[in-house]
Formats: C-alpha cells, structure tokens, sequence
C-alpha cells in the first residue's frame, strides 16, 4: 500500500527526469556557458583572455554590420514565412478535398523536405547564376534584363527565401492537413445549408478550428526562420573558400552567418557567444509578438 | 540557438565515440597515426607504402574541404582533442596558426633543424617562428606563379598563341591590361580573366611586403603596391573584362566548360582544377605561360603535428618521410603539385615532365623557373582576415556596385575591426 502511493507520486517525475537531465546537459549548459564566454575577450584556439564585462555588448549595439545582418535575418524572414504560411495553407485546403491518389500528393509535398539542404542550395544556385542561370534565362525570353542576383540586396533575399519556401511549405502543408482532417465534418454540412461559400467556409471554420496548429507552426518557422543559416551560406560562392560574408556587401548576411564569420574565420569567439545571445533574445522576442499577434487573428474568425 | 545546441551536443557524442574507438584498435599492437588534410596532396600510394614498409603503423588519411579543415583545426587545438596526428597548414594560415604555437610541436625537439638546407630558405622560414628557434611545419608543395590562357580564343581575337610569344605580350601587369583591352575590342562577349581578384592576388604575391611589414605592423593603408595591385584589378572590372566569378566555385566550373573566359593566373596547383573544370571538350586548348611581373607564390602547405597527438615520435618520422625530395618529386608527377625544394627542380625528369592537357605544355620548366626566381611575400599573423575584405571589395568593384575609389574607401574603412 505504502509502496504503491509512493509510485503514484514519483514514479511520473522519475519517468521525465531523463529529459531534464539532457536538457540541463546540452540546453541550459551551453546557454550559461556562452553567456560567460560572451562576457570575456576570448579567442577561439587560444580562449579566455580575459574579462571585459558587457563591453562585447556595447560593441555589438555600435557595430552596422550587426544591424545589417538584423534588419537581412528579419527581412529573409518575413519573406518566407508569411508567403509560406499562406501558400502551406491553401496547399492542405487543396489535399484536404480527396484528390484522386491523394496519398501520391500528399508525399508529393514533403519531398522537398526530404533533400538535403546542401543539395538544394547547390541546385538553386545554379538557377540564380548571373550568366549562366536559368531564371535569368526565362527572364529574357520575356524581355527582362538579366539580374545579378547575388549583388543586390532585394534580389538575394527573393532568392535566398524561394530556397527556404521550396523547402518547407509542403512540410508546413502536412501539419496543416493533419489538423484539418479531424475539423468535424458536420461543421461544414450544416454551412452548406447555410448558403456558405467555400471560401467563406475556409476562413469562418478551418481556419479557426485549426488555430492550435497555426500556432505551432508559427512559433517553429520563426525559430528556424531567424537561425538562418545554410541557404544565404551556401548562396555565397565564397562560402566554400572561407571567404564568405553572405555577399560582398553583406546583402544577405544572416545573424547566424555573422555569428559564423566572428567565431569561425575571426576566431573571435567572445563576440561571436555575444551574438548568440542577441539572436536568443531576437527569437524570444518574435515568437512571442508572432504568438500574440496569430492568436488574435485567429480568435477574431 | 537550438542548431547550435544540436550541434554542439553532437559534437561531444562524436568525440565520445571516437575516443571508445581509439582504445579498441590500438588493442592490435599498431600505432595508429591519422592525417588531417584538404583537396588531394596526393598521398595515397606512399601511404600504402609506407604502412608495408613499417609494419607497425598504421595510418588514416582524413580529407575535408579546406575551409571545413580549417574551422575544424581551429576548434580541435581549442578542444584540446581530436585534432589529426598530422595536419596540414596552407600558406595562407600558417602564420595565424604560427601565432597558436604552443599547441603543436616544435618539430626541432626531433631533429627538424637538420633538413632546413632540403627547402627554399622562404618555404622554410614560413613554417618557423622564433627566428628559426620553433620548427611548426615541413614544407609539402609550392605555388610558383604561371599564368593560363586559351589559345582558341586568343586566336580568335588575332592575338599569337605560341607560349613564348604570349609571355612577351606581358613582362609586365600594365602590358597584361593593355592586352586585356586589345582582347576586348575584337570579342566583347568573352571575358579577358575569370575574376580581378585572381590578378590582385597575384600581383600582391610578387611583393616582398603585402599587407603587413615584416615586423607584423599592418601597412596596407601606406603600402603603394597594394594601391596599385587593387586599381590594376579594379580597372578590369570597372570595364566589365573580368567574370566576376568566385575562383574555384560551381559557377567558375561552368564558366570554364562554356569558354567564356580566356585568362587565369594559375600556380602550379591550380592546372588539376582547370583541367577537371574545363573537362576533356577544352584539352589542348588551354595552355601555361609565365606570368607579367615575374614569380609569386600562392599556396603551398606544411605538415605540423598538434600537441595532443599521442605519438608524436612516430608521426615526426612520418612527416620527414612525406616531404623529402624523393617522395616530392614523385608527387609532382603524379599530381602536378611542385615540389618546395630546389634540389629537385634540376631534376632531369622534373625539369623534362609536360602537361598533355595544357597543350603539352613544359610544367617542370616553366614552374621551376618561376619558383627560382621568386620572391615570397611576408604573410602577416592576420593575412587570411585582411585578404577577403579586400577580395569582396573587387567583387563590388565587378559586380558594378562601386567604383574602384569608393570600394578601396570602404575596404580599408572595414578592415579597421580586423587588424585592431
């Protein structure tokens, strides 16, 4: 008897401690740590050379190439994730509706997710190549002059973000299916009698009704929308050669990427932690603004 | 942070797991000795040879990209572990690793100072610190300046296409200019060099002093020669004769298959990536010459062996066995790369060894005869941080974002951060 109230009450915590215990090893440790080492001069090979207290702090808030690589990451940002969203959306409206070989499609989407990322970037690189590309290609057949699109700033985020939603609306599309499919059915049936339009049936109920997952989705894309970092890197033919700062003006340098070129080729990892840090406090930040602001537009539908 | 954190979590998996396997395999009684290296130093037959020939030893080969084998290094020396038993440091780092020294050997506890006299006395003093005294890394190859060109489309533009002829085009980087212009005029729609960056390089490299004195100050802002190295370069690319490409990317590959391009400046080892870029459609089309402004040096590697190699003993033994003249020669005419020691430049084979690809051309000769007469420029602690901003400079310079003034203007303006 006593044993088994014992169990009751622990057993539950004994169960979950395995995630805490990694979590603490490989989440809040390194958190610590690169808040230690962002607050020190320290160097990649040869490490600490000392404390600096918040100066690596005030040095980042006067460093342009900081704010650059900011205003990149959010600009990338939102150029993916809102037209990803919406078109992830429609795509799981469209599945939704019992396509002939629905399971073909379905697959069909998440098979951009599938590839490896190095792979894509390579491919995409090619399209957006200033000579040889085929999207320059197609543009002079319609009678637009080619564009350079590594060297201008609007250019290389259009072509850097058509990377990251080629590789992730299916994958979003999925979520979005998923949670359409247990929206129940007489929901609809008895809008129909209504007089409703599809369209209005898709903003006035699925949408609502799958407010949770847009939630989810939100948060995850905006997480992995600001850590940036393989598709403006391999975009840059200088990666390869270490030389790269995402464009030779920076037009496409991400937080990450800046991170990278500070830690990795400057070795200096003191700045480096300390964009960490700021990137940590970036995504804090708009996830928690993306998560107030979707759980109000969706409540109003 | 989470990629981060994933990552770094991984990393300690890996190093856990490589240490388990350590343990297990030196259980066989061999000492095991890994090779960390990048692009091909062409090893794999003296290897094999070298494990028949020590029955003891057995050795790994790890091959990464350079960039990957540089990040790598750099986070291995600060791990304090999994750093190779042997590592490769190119030219153009070496001196930013020289300024780590205490995490490798001095090679000079083992002897090394008794092989100085095999190298070119530069080759030797760049893989040296402490005015001799700490002996970081053996010499492997060189990269004794020459310069490429297609003959197809020099002909095209009725420029001569004989190698000789062609050198006297351009004694000088001026001379090279002005037959960039001559090449433009007759076909417009082929790029006279794949990038101005290559050409800044180069000239740079033909310089006793770049962008820091030999007392390691930064001088690049006070150094005419790298004023007049960039405007040579930016003047290219303000008249759109340069391909704006990145030297030896995808993109640079497939400018090499399409032809559009007719120069390169290209050392020694650079005639291997030409030949695999431009593939078999282009053999005997391009051809090697000597380069305007005489010899240079880009590239060329060392082999060091960190501290925490178990057996550095061994491996020493092994780094002396690669890098003798012997075993240099026999590289060079496998895989192009020339050898760092002067003896074997009078090499009756050396000097008689021809590229069937570049229109048979004489490699030993030409190279040997501009690694003769060299001068290597001074590579700063911070060279391999200062180049790149310069590099992009040039690129904005091609890509006609800027004018060669204002890309000068912003360059020296961000290079500040670095050298501070």
């Amino acid at each position: 008897m006593g044993l088994s109230r014992w169990d009751a009450k622990y057993t539950p915590y004994l169960i979950i401690t395995p995630f805490f215990v990694v979590f603490a090893i490989f989440g809040l440790y390194p958190l610590l740590y690169t808040a230690w080492v962002s607050l020190h001069d320290w160097q990649l090979i040869d490490g600490d050379q000392g404390f600096v207290g918040l100066e690596n702090y005030s040095r980042l808030f006067g460093d342009p190439n900081f704010w650059n690589a900011l205003f990149n990451t959010l600009s990338l940002f939102v150029l993916s994730t809102v037209p990803q969203l919406l078109a992830a959306l429609g795509l799981a409206a469209l599945l939704d509706r019992g396509l002939r070989g629905s399971a073909f499609w379905r697959a069909g989407v998440l098979l951009p997710n599938v590839i490896s990322v190095a792979a894509v970037a390579l491919v995409f690189a090619q399209f957006y190549g200033r000579d040889f590309g085929i999207v320059n290609y197609l543009l002079g057949l319609v009678g637009i002059d080619p564009v350079d699109w590594r060297a201008e700033t609007w250019a290389s985020h259009l072509a850097v973000s058509s990377m990251v939603m080629w590789r992730w609306t299916g994958y979003n599309a999925l979520l979005y299916l998923a949670a359409m499919q247990s929206v129940p059915k007489d929901m609809y049936e008895s809008a129909t009698l209504d007089g409703a339009s599809r369209w209005r049936m898709f903003w006035s109920i699925t949408v609502p009704s799958i407010r949770p997952t847009i939630l989810f989705t939100v948060v995850t894309s905006t997480i992995g929308g600001l850590q940036l970092f393989a598709e403006p890197a391999l975009f840059d033919p200088g990666f390869a050669a270490n030389n790269s700062t995402g464009g030779s003006d920076r037009q496409f340098q991400t937080l990450v990427l800046y991170m990278y070129e500070k830690g990795f080729r400057l070795f200096d990892a003191g700045y480096a932690a300390t964009v960490a840090w700021m990137l940590f406090i970036v995504v804090l930040l708009v996830a928690v603004i993306n998560f107030s602001l979707t759980r109000r537009i969706a409540s109003k539908g | 942070m989470n990629r981060r954190l994933v990552g770094s979590a991984a990393a300690t998996l890996v190093m856990v797991l490589v240490a388990g396997c350590g343990g297990s395999s030196e259980a066989d009684g061999k000492i095991e000795l890994s090779l960390g290296l990048f692009s091909d130093f062409g090893y794999d037959k003296l290897i094999e040879e070298y494990m028949a020939s020590h029955q003891n030893i057995k050795i790994e080969q790890r091959k990464v990209k350079m960039e990957q084998h540089n990040t790598q290094l750099a986070t291995q020396l600060a791990g304090g572990r999994g750093a190779a038993d042997i590592v490769a440091l190119e030219e153009g780092v070496v001196s930013q690793f020289r300024a780590s020294k205490d995490k490798f050997v001095n090679l000079a506890e083992y002897g090394a100072k008794d092989l100085k006299s095999q190298w070119a006395d530069w080759k030797w003093n760049q893989g040296t610190a402490d005015n001799g005294e700490f002996v970081l890394g053996l010499g492997t190859d060189m990269g004794s300046l020459g310069l490429c060109y297609r003959s197809d489309l020099f002909a095209a533009a009725g420029l001569p296409t004989d190698r000789a002829e062609v050198a006297k085009l351009w004694p000088t980087w001026a001379d090279y200019a002005k037959v960039a212009d001559q090449f433009t005029a007759k076909t417009p729609n082929v790029k006279f060099v794949d990038t101005g960056r290559n050409v800044y390089k180069a000239i740079l490299d033909q310089t006793e002093e770049g962008y820091f004195a030999k007392d390691d100050s930064y001088i690049a802002e006070r150094n005419d020669k790298v004023k007049s190295a960039f405007d040579t370069a930016a003047a290219l690319g303000t008249k759109q004769q340069t391909g704006a490409l990145e030297p030896f990317s995808q993109e640079w590959n497939v400018a090499l298959k399409q032809g559009s391009f007719a120069t390169t400046t290209c050392p020694a080892w650079a005639l291997a990536l030409i030949k695999a870029g431009a593939g078999d459609g282009a053999a005997g089309k391009w051809d090697v010459t000597t380069a305007p402004g005489g010899g240079g040096n880009w590239g060329g590697s060392f082999l060091a062996i960190p501290k925490q190699s178990k057996h550095p003993k061994e491996a020493y033994e092994l780094a002396k066995w690669l890098t003798a003249p012997e075993q240099q020669k026999r590289i060079f005419k496998e895989t192009g790369n020339l050898p760092s020691q002067p003896k074997v430049y009078q090499d009756a084979e050396v000097q008689a060894t021809v590229n069937e690809y570049f229109n048979k051309a004489p490699v030993g000769q030409i190279f040997a005869t501009s690694a003769e007469s060299l001068k290597p420029t001074y590579r700063g602690t911070k060279d391999s941080k200062v180049g790149p901003v310069f590099a992009s400079a040039l690129t904005r310079v091609e890509q006609g974002k800027q004018s060669g003034a204002d890309a000068w203007t912003q360059a020296l303006k961000e290079v500040q951060d670095v050298v501070k």
